[in-house]
């Protein structure tokens, strides 16, 4: 059986989201990528992880809509990590208030994300 | 044959009109069917080049990170490193391979902080990528110029300062504002130094965008600027007013106020805003000996400033300008009026119909 905890990434920027799974694989965990923000609601929704990260700014879905989505329409308490770029401050208050349970923002190092991840999957 | 014959027959016994517009259709059908065909193969090629550079995306970034992520003794990772560099020299000769290859860099090394970014940057120092952004310097057009130096600054190359600060007066506005990006972004305030050979306007854009690369430097320690501000080039004085403001530079009171003989009336503006911000006493003196000489948007101003630092002995200037023309002066000089010398104020109250308008003095005696 398969025992490694799920973790869904929207990022829409393919680089980074195949460095961030390369990473995260290697610590254990099992890394479900989405390119936009509709893709990573079917993911959630199909696999139900035990982390999300993602990015604010997407297409079609906004990472926003995704912590909304999760939070008042599946009803799930699953801890999420936002991505923001710089003068992002304001979506990343309306990311909190909507349920994020903390953000990272970008440039940021793969390293602290992956220590943030643990403490917040313990 | 037949059927040839009979459409002939049939065109030729048209009247001159409806043979022209026969011909007219045939022409245009054809002109159609020439651009349906033509936007055929275009979208079929932008697809064709689509899927190669997805392709070569995946197999650029799986190679990047198939380096950054190898865990192999240092030996077999300084080889597995020249072995990744190989790949990129022997392939960026073609400019589609090398756009693909410095974008994968880029998009990786604007999101990523800490040992990762370190190692691109070590790749593209390392590689010949460099050498073709110098090669893009000396190109003979100035996007080429300007895309060379933007490349430059994103990878952080400071050896490249000699032959970017050369460009700082190049006819093209953009290769200009590269340039002042590079030497802001990679040398701080040190890079500010190409102000005093500017010969070019500092457009009021470039001026926000280098204030807003400045704020966000860990050192703020901004050098001399005395030479700026007596700059002959008007946008370099404007520029450097902003720092003045920006920086708190009260050392630079003197010469601030000796900028207010200046010709130009937006730096005279300027001066008396930046000497407000800093609430420069010795200003007042100056400012309000020569008030008449003033614009009356300059003598707007310069009450502003009064407003910060008045006191008791400026009540006869004050007194003054209470029945000014300009609504803002008038209201200013009543306000410092009635806190510096109630008594005065009263008696403008007893006597208000020395006014023409009461009603600012109204106003101030409810506020």
């Amino acid at each position: 059986m398969n025992d490694k905890k799920k973790i869904v990434l929207a990022e829409d920027n393919s680089t980074l989201s195949l460095l961030l799974k390369f990473k995260l694989e290697k610590e254990g965990y099992e890394v479900l990528v989405a390119e936009d923000g509709k893709k990573a609601i079917e993911l959630i929704e199909e696999h139900n992880p035990n982390l999300i990260l993602t990015d604010i700014m997407m297409p079609f879905v906004s990472g926003l809509e995704v912590i909304s989505h999760v939070r008042n329409k599946l009803k799930l308490e699953t801890k999420i990590i936002v991505f923001s770029a710089a003068g992002q401050e304001e979506m990343v208050l309306k990311a909190f208030s909507l349920g994020a349970s903390d953000f990272m923002a970008k440039p940021f190092s793969p390293n602290e994300l992956t220590i943030r991840i643990k403490r917040l999957l313990l | 044959m037949e059927t040839y014959k009979i459409v002939q027959n049939y065109l030729q016994e048209l009247p001159f009109e409806l043979q022209l517009v026969w011909i007219l259709s045939v022409f245009l059908s054809l002109v159609v069917v020439i651009f349906v065909i033509y936007l055929k193969v275009l979208r079929s090629s932008l697809r064709k080049k689509e899927a190669l550079q997805e392709e070569y995306k995946k197999r650029y970034e799986t190679l990047l990170l198939s380096f950054l992520f190898d865990e192999s003794n240092d030996d077999k990772l300084r080889n597995q490193e020249n072995e990744f560099i190989n790949i990129i020299n022997a392939e960026i000769n073609d400019n589609f391979n090398r756009k693909i290859i410095i974008e994968t860099l880029l998009k990786l090394k604007n999101e990523i902080s800490g040992e990762i970014e370190k190692d691109i940057q070590h790749i593209y120092l390392q590689s010949n990528l460099k050498s073709f952004a110098y090669q893009q310097l000396k190109s003979k057009n100035w996007y080429e110029i300007a895309k060379g130096i933007k490349e430059l600054t994103q990878f952080k190359v400071e050896e490249a300062y000699s032959q970017i600060k050369i460009l700082i007066n190049y006819p093209k506005k953009e290769v200009q504002k590269e340039v002042q990006l590079y030497l802001v972004s990679l040398f701080h305030f040190e890079g500010l130094k190409f102000l005093s050979s500017l010969k070019s306007d500092l457009s009021e854009w470039d001026q926000i965008e280098l204030l807003e690369e400045l704020k966000h430097l860990e050192n703020q320690e901004i050098p001399e600027i005395t030479d700026w501000l007596t700059s002959k080039n008007d946008s370099v004085v404007m520029f450097t007013l902003k720092l003045a403001k920006m920086y708190n530079k009260y050392e630079n009171v003197d010469t601030l106020i000796q900028l207010m003989n200046h010709e130009n009336q937006k730096i005279r503006l300027q001066v008396i805003l930046v000497l407000t911000h800093l609430q420069v006493l010795d200003a007042k003196s100056v400012l309000t000996s020569k008030f008449k000489s003033y614009t009356e948007e300059e003598q707007v101003a310069i009450f502003k400033l009064l407003e910060n630092v008045f006191e008791p002995s400026d009540e006869k200037f004050i007194a003054e300008n209470i029945h000014s023309n300009n609504f803002e002066i008038q209201l200013s000089a009543l306000k410092m009026l009635k806190s510096i010398n109630k008594n005065t104020f009263s008696k403008l109250l007893i006597n208000k119909m020395a006014f023409k308008n009461s009603t600012v003095l109204n106003f101030v005696q409810n506020n």
